[in-house]
């Protein structure tokens, strides 16, 4: 039976601003859920009586750790230290928290200070005894089968199964466990200048055309292509050449 | 009593200065030609005119004068130029992440926010790669770490961690830069970050010589401070490095030890038929001409490719309506699209511009999708299909 910690932030909704459940944490939670017969613990640092924190409640836990830090406090010395009481097979974060610095780097810290095996991004797990399997996503869908041995922290990206709702009813009845701890304060936030995001215009490629008119089809026309054509071949010529071209950009490997 | 008759024709002669395609005189003192140089829209209209062409052609732009100068191609081979920057005053180390051994655009956005920084006080561009990686002196390198490949294979975070932090300790850099892509370039700054005990300043959005931002609280704020030494740069949020050559001398590369915790590590097949347009590299896609759709549905399968179809497909329902490609369907950005039977519509074609490589079949040489091809094939989608099928499962099994 492995023991899971799930590392629970707050979320900020992206229009609104309210807190929430942070999507990639819930992710998490949803993944831990997924492994057959483990003891989930969730934990999280900060305000115990920040409301967000009880849609994790209304997923399906009865209860919930938080630690209580201040609210400038450095979650990670608060994290490792109750880890390190807890020793899980398997420590689950999202790979980003979206409600402050959103640096993705409790997950490394962590690792680093418990010395646990690290992988990011990964979509599917299945643990045994000694082992865990993950799946780590990849862009354009590709995927990479990791074996690691336990114990491991991964994060969560959005290529895992989506989290299922929060119930009212749950959530209320869900314990909230509150732990004192102690943070540092983090200073970071004193050294630099925080102000609100305004969008820059996008980068475009500008074509290095000859002129402007050469510039302007670049930006507006469609490219137009090598133009090899082939008029009425037999199917069987016109086969070849596709897959004969496929293999030769590398498209599709060779079956030979 | 008679005065000295003038005569107003040579004193005007003699007030005309010379030179000049207008004609100016000086009237009062004689005016110097110092001072703050005088406009001369004639002559820049000249510049700007595009030669050749029957019609005049007017390009503000300097796109004339790029026109007049010999193209890249024109240029003499012999002696192309090259940027040395003998004694750097510092270094900026750039980490790339060269997937599958060729330099990424996001790498090249990262080697040329490194020139940026360099540029701006005398410093060098440092490229640490795994493997020979071509077109460094292209994209911006002064120097060169090459760790040997074996070292850091496909995927190997713990190894290129170490070899960062080595690279680090050899150069002593001011700063070093990391894509921050899913490739692996965003966890290895965060590695290296946790094992040197810095801080990142990771999906930096905008950086110069004094200033870096990254975006916070959900993308709702921004945080700016001096540059640190850990960056982490977003896509597609600077220039690549393009113009002169640098470069891109090899330097040793030292000598690293990793901590090993990660086991085996397989690549899998990537499942095509589950994948989102967007996220596909290969796509078939269907469009009026195809009336045989279990065959095409087929074509897909053995070729591996992720179905895609146009507007009138969708709105008849052989493809759901998730599967359409153009303007009001997906965008792709696939390597190759292989079109058996689409016409080409300005709406569908806007939807596969960033696509590599096309390949169309249809009946009619004249649609604009034949146009756009790289190879384009004028015959009847339903023959082909099943042609193609059978010689894909015909080279598979021989
Ligand atoms: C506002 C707006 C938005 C739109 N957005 C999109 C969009 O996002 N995506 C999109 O696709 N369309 C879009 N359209 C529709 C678009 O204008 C075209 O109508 C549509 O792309 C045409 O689809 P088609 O090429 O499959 O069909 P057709 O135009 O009917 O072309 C069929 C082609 O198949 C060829 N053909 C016929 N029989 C065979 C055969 N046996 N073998 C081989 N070839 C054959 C024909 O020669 C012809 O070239 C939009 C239109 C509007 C007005
Ligand atoms: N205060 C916290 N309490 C619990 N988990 C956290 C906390 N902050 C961050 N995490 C976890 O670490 C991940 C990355 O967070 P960050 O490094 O802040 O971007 C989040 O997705 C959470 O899983």
């Amino acid at each position: 039976m492995p023991s899971v910690a799930v590392l629970l932030s707050v979320g900020r909704h992206p229009a609104s601003g309210r807190a929430r459940r942070a999507p990639l944490d819930a992710r998490a939670l949803e993944m831990a859920f997924s492994l057959p017969n483990a003891a989930v613990h969730a934990i999280h640092a900060g305000n115990p009586d920040e409301p967000a924190l009880r849609d994790y409640l209304g997923m399906g836990m009865e209860r919930l750790t938080v630690l209580s830090i201040p609210r400038d406090g450095d979650p990670v010395p608060a994290l490792t230290a109750h880890l390190e009481q807890l020793s899980p097979d398997m420590v689950l974060c999202g790979s980003r928290a979206e409600g402050g610095e959103d640096s993705g780097m409790v997950p490394y810290l962590i690792a680093h200070a418990l010395g646990y095996a690290m992988v990011a991004d990964i979509a599917a797990v299945s643990a045994s005894a000694a082992t865990a399997t993950l799946t780590q996503a990849l862009p354009r869908g590709r995927r990479r089968l990791i074996e690691t041995g336990l114990p491991v922290v991964a994060t969560v990206n959005t290529a895992a199964p989506a989290p299922r709702q929060s119930s009212f009813g749950r959530a209320r009845r869900g314990v909230i466990d509150i732990l004192a701890a102690d943070a540092p304060p983090d200073t970071l936030a004193d050294q630099c200048e925080i102000r609100p995001w305004r969008p820059r215009p996008k980068r475009m490629r500008l074509a290095a055309a000859a002129s402007a008119a050469d510039r302007l089809k670049a930006m507006t026309e469609t490219r137009s292509g090598e133009g090899a054509v082939m008029i009425q071949p037999s199917p069987e010529e016109a086969a070849r050449a596709i897959y004969a071209y496929l293999v030769e950009k590398r498209i599709i490997g060779d079956g030979s | 009593m008679t005065g000295k008759r003038r005569d107003p024709r040579a004193e005007r002669q003699a007030r005309l200065i010379a030179g000049g395609e207008r004609k100016r005189f000086a009237l009062g003192a004689v005016p110097q030609p110092a001072g703050r140089p005088r406009r001369d829209p004639r002559s820049l209209r000249r510049a700007a005119t595009v030669p050749g062409g029957v019609r005049p052609r007017i390009d503000w732009h300097g796109g004339a004068r790029m026109a007049a100068r010999p193209g890249p191609d024109a240029r003499p081979q012999s002696q192309p130029e090259i940027r040395i920057t003998a004694d750097p005053a510092f270094l900026v180390l750039a980490v790339a992440d060269h997937p599958g051994g060729a330099l990424s655009e996001h790498d090249r956005e990262t080697i040329g926010a490194a020139r940026s920084l360099a540029d701006a006080g005398g410093g060098a561009v440092a490229v640490l790669t795994s493997g020979t990686v071509e077109g460094l002196a292209e994209a911006g390198a002064d120097r060169v770490l090459s760790v040997p490949a074996g070292h850091i294979g496909d995927y190997d975070p713990e190894a290129r961690t170490a070899a960062v932090l080595a690279a680090i300790d050899l150069l002593k850099p001011r700063h070093v830069l990391f894509p921050e892509s899913a490739e692996g370039g965003a966890d290895l700054a965060r590695r290296v970050a946790a094992l040197s005990g810095e801080r990142l300043f990771g999906g930096v959005a905008s950086l110069s010589a004094d200033a870096a931002s990254r975006r916070m609280r959900g993308g709702a704020m921004e945080m700016a401070a001096a540059p640190p030494r850990l960056m982490s740069i977003a896509e597609n949020a600077f220039a690549a490095h393009d113009g002169v050559r640098h470069e891109a001398r090899a330097l040793d590369a030292p000598a690293f030890a990793p901590v090993r915790r990660i086991g085996t590590v397989t690549p899998l097949a990537i499942e095509a038929g589950t994948l989102s347009l967007a996220d596909a590299d290969f796509i078939l896609s269907g469009g009026n001409g195809v009336t045989d759709w279990a065959a095409f549905a087929e074509l897909g399968r053995v070729l591996g490719a992720t179905l895609g179809g146009s507007r009138v497909v969708c709105d008849e329902g052989h493809l759901p309506r998730d599967r359409q490609v153009g303007a009001s369907g997906s965008l792709v950005t696939a390597r190759c699209y292989l079109a058996f039977g689409i016409a080409g519509a300005p709406q569908h074609l806007q939807g596969i511009t960033e696509v590599r490589h096309v390949v169309a079949i249809n009946t009619d040489l004249h649609a604009e999708m034949i146009k756009r091809a790289d190879l384009a094939i004028i015959a009847d989608a339903q023959a082909v299909m099943p042609a193609l099928v059978a010689h894909a499962k015909e080279r598979r099994d021989a």
